[in-house]
């Protein structure tokens, strides 16, 4: 299937510093693509390139199987950065230039997406009245409007309260329940965690690594293993087939297999018929953000 | 085309600054002519032979078919007032982040200079307008008897439409490169009433008036002082004929800068980052 994206060494330099360096990677149809990584990596750099905002130094990239320009801008709902609009002008005033410049959506569609923002009693005041979480979920309704195939979101959530932050994630799942691709860039790990399929790693420009969020995050199993007696614990199960690191950690000793392959009841069997009675077994799902943080060597 | 101007219009017909700059153009247009005209009256209601000689060889220049040039040249002085406007608009786009957004929505870059071009050209419409609407009424109402006249003189028209859209151009140009309203309003006040003003007077005595060439006095110069208010001697009338023989010339070199004006911007939006 023809990927929706397309990057191809895309580089862009602000003067000595070099904000993307040669990265490349595509979005399939239908995923919802996180883009991650920590302030300054290159995130919405990226997002602006492949929206027309910044020009890449080199590198391209192809939307639709097309290169990118007005035409294929007009079928993607983008929210970039900050909410964008005129300050004087209301909500549906606002929507209806957005409807008038993309061809998306139109009076009544402008009405659905203010209703599910939640943001149609509100919608003939001034942008300008608006709260900051207001303002974010106007620009997502317009992103929204005409039911775009695909969307681009630069982290959707700024500025919403925890309500309104679930509610826009249970919003990108039924978006992509529905079949949309959704590219979303965001240095919340937890949010990627619970709504994304793919992810592409920046750091300082550079990309550590793209694909399905199950094959980046998850390619070992670990096991978390205590007993009374953690030094022979160790030593017992240092003798266990099949693992490919132990590691003491605090009062447990983890164990890592090649994903799918730990076998808690085979563990349990071996430990006990060593005369080792365990009170804690258990596979631990490693979580993204200490994933992102190996990969990422951050602290 | 159609729809930037549709779109132009959406932004524009709820922007407070907009309908406020309206009805001050709408009140300075009628104004400075209303003065001048009873300045007019008061200087040729004397006895003396001088100002009746003028009368009669000049006429009234609020009459028809002199009223298309005066009201032109009066009103003209305040292009100031729908500069500020044309700055207020494109720096709005930068103060709202929009000059992205509306690219991010499926504009071409080219695109929103054009719909920018428009918003020029429809504040240059609406001012000429008002002059329209000043020079008919004065024409009438200072003396209904050389109403006949009326087709005389309609040169000023597009004369006057192509200095406002020239030096709303330039005015526009700097609010585009600077982004920033105060500081891009700042420079085109200090450059149009000071600097240039100097410059030009001082090249036409020093520099074989070479401050013709000046940005704003290119266009300037497509309207020259009206007949009657010339300045009185031996020289008044060459140099009137001197002003109205070089107009075709100066109307090539105000299209040529506001050519190049936009074209700069085509030039430069295409490229730079937003």
């Amino acid at each position: 299937m023809q990927p929706v994206l397309s990057i191809n060494g895309i580089a862009k330099a602000y003067g000595p510093i070099k904000a993307l360096k040669g990265v490349s990677f595509d979005v399939p149809e239908g995923a919802v693509f996180g883009i991650l990584g920590p302030n300054g990596s290159g995130k919405t750099t990226m997002l602006s390139i492949i929206l027309d905002i910044l020009k890449a130094d080199t590198g391209s990239f192809v939307w639709f199987g097309e290169p990118g320009s007005e035409h294929t801008r007009k079928r993607i709902g983008s929210l970039l950065e900050t909410p964008n609009f005129y300050h004087y002008l209301s909500a549906v005033d606002n929507l209806n230039i957005t409807h008038a410049i993309s061809g998306r959506g139109d009076a009544a569609d402008i009405d659905r997406v203010l209703e599910v923002v939640k943001l149609s009693e509100r919608k003939k005041s001034k942008f300008s009245a608006y709260s900051l979480g207001m303002k974010q979920r106007l620009a997502i309704a317009a992103a929204l409007l005409g039911d775009p195939q695909v969307l681009v979101f630069d982290e959707p959530t700024n500025g919403l309260d925890p309500v309104g932050i679930a509610e826009i994630r249970e919003l990108i799942k039924e978006l992509a329940k529905r079949g949309k691709t959704i590219i979303m860039a965001s240095h919340l790990l937890d949010e990627v965690e619970k709504v994304c399929t793919h992810v592409a790693i920046l750091k300082r420009g550079e990309l550590i690594v793209a694909g399905a969020v199950d094959d980046v995050f998850s390619n070992e199993d670990i096991v978390e293993v205590s007993s009374n007696d953690p030094v022979q614990l160790l030593s017992v199960l240092n003798a266990f087939p099949g693992y490919s690191k132990i590691q003491p950690h605090e009062k447990k000793i983890l164990l890592f297999f090649p994903i799918g392959t730990a076998r808690l009841e085979e563990i349990n069997r071996f430990c006990f018929e060593k005369g080792i009675t365990l009170n804690l077994l258990l596979v631990r799902k490693e979580r993204l953000e200490t994933k992102f943080f190996e990969l990422t060597n951050e602290k | 085309m159609r729809s930037l101007i549709n779109i132009e219009w959406l932004k524009i017909k709820r922007y407070p600054a907009f309908w406020w700059m309206l009805g001050i153009v709408a009140l300075t247009y009628p104004g400075i002519n209303a003065i001048t005209y009873y300045g007019y009256l008061k200087a040729t209601t004397g006895k003396d032979m001088t100002t009746n000689i003028a009368k009669l060889l000049l006429g009234n220049p609020f009459a028809f078919p002199e009223t298309w040039h005066s009201v032109a040249y009066f009103s003209s002085f305040f292009i100031l007032l729908p500069s500020i406007l044309v700055i207020m608009l494109v720096t709005n786009e930068y103060t709202f982040k929009t000059h992205r957004q509306n690219i991010i929505d499926g504009w071409s870059r080219a695109q929103f200079i054009t719909s920018k071009l428009f918003d020029v050209l429809i504040v240059s419409v609406i001012a000429t307008l008002v002059y329209l609407a000043v020079a008919l009424f004065f024409g009438f109402y200072a003396d209904s008897s050389t109403a006949f006249q009326w087709k005389q003189q309609l040169q000023y028209i597009p004369l006057f439409l192509l200095q406002t859209f020239a030096q709303l151009s330039i005015a526009f140009l700097l609010g585009y490169l600077i982004k920033k309203a105060f500081i891009a309003l700042g420079i085109f006040l200090f450059y149009y009433l000071i600097i240039e003003n100097i410059a030009v007077q001082y090249a036409r005595f020093k520099l074989n008036d070479i401050g013709r060439f000046l940005p704003f006095e290119i266009s300037d110069r497509l309207v020259p002082t009206p007949a009657f208010f010339s300045r009185w001697g031996k020289d008044a009338k060459a140099s009137y004929d001197h002003a109205i023989s070089i107009i075709p010339e100066h109307i090539v070199y105000t299209i040529l800068l506001t050519t190049g004006i936009w074209l700069i911007c085509y030039a430069v939006h295409k490229r730079r980052d937003l």
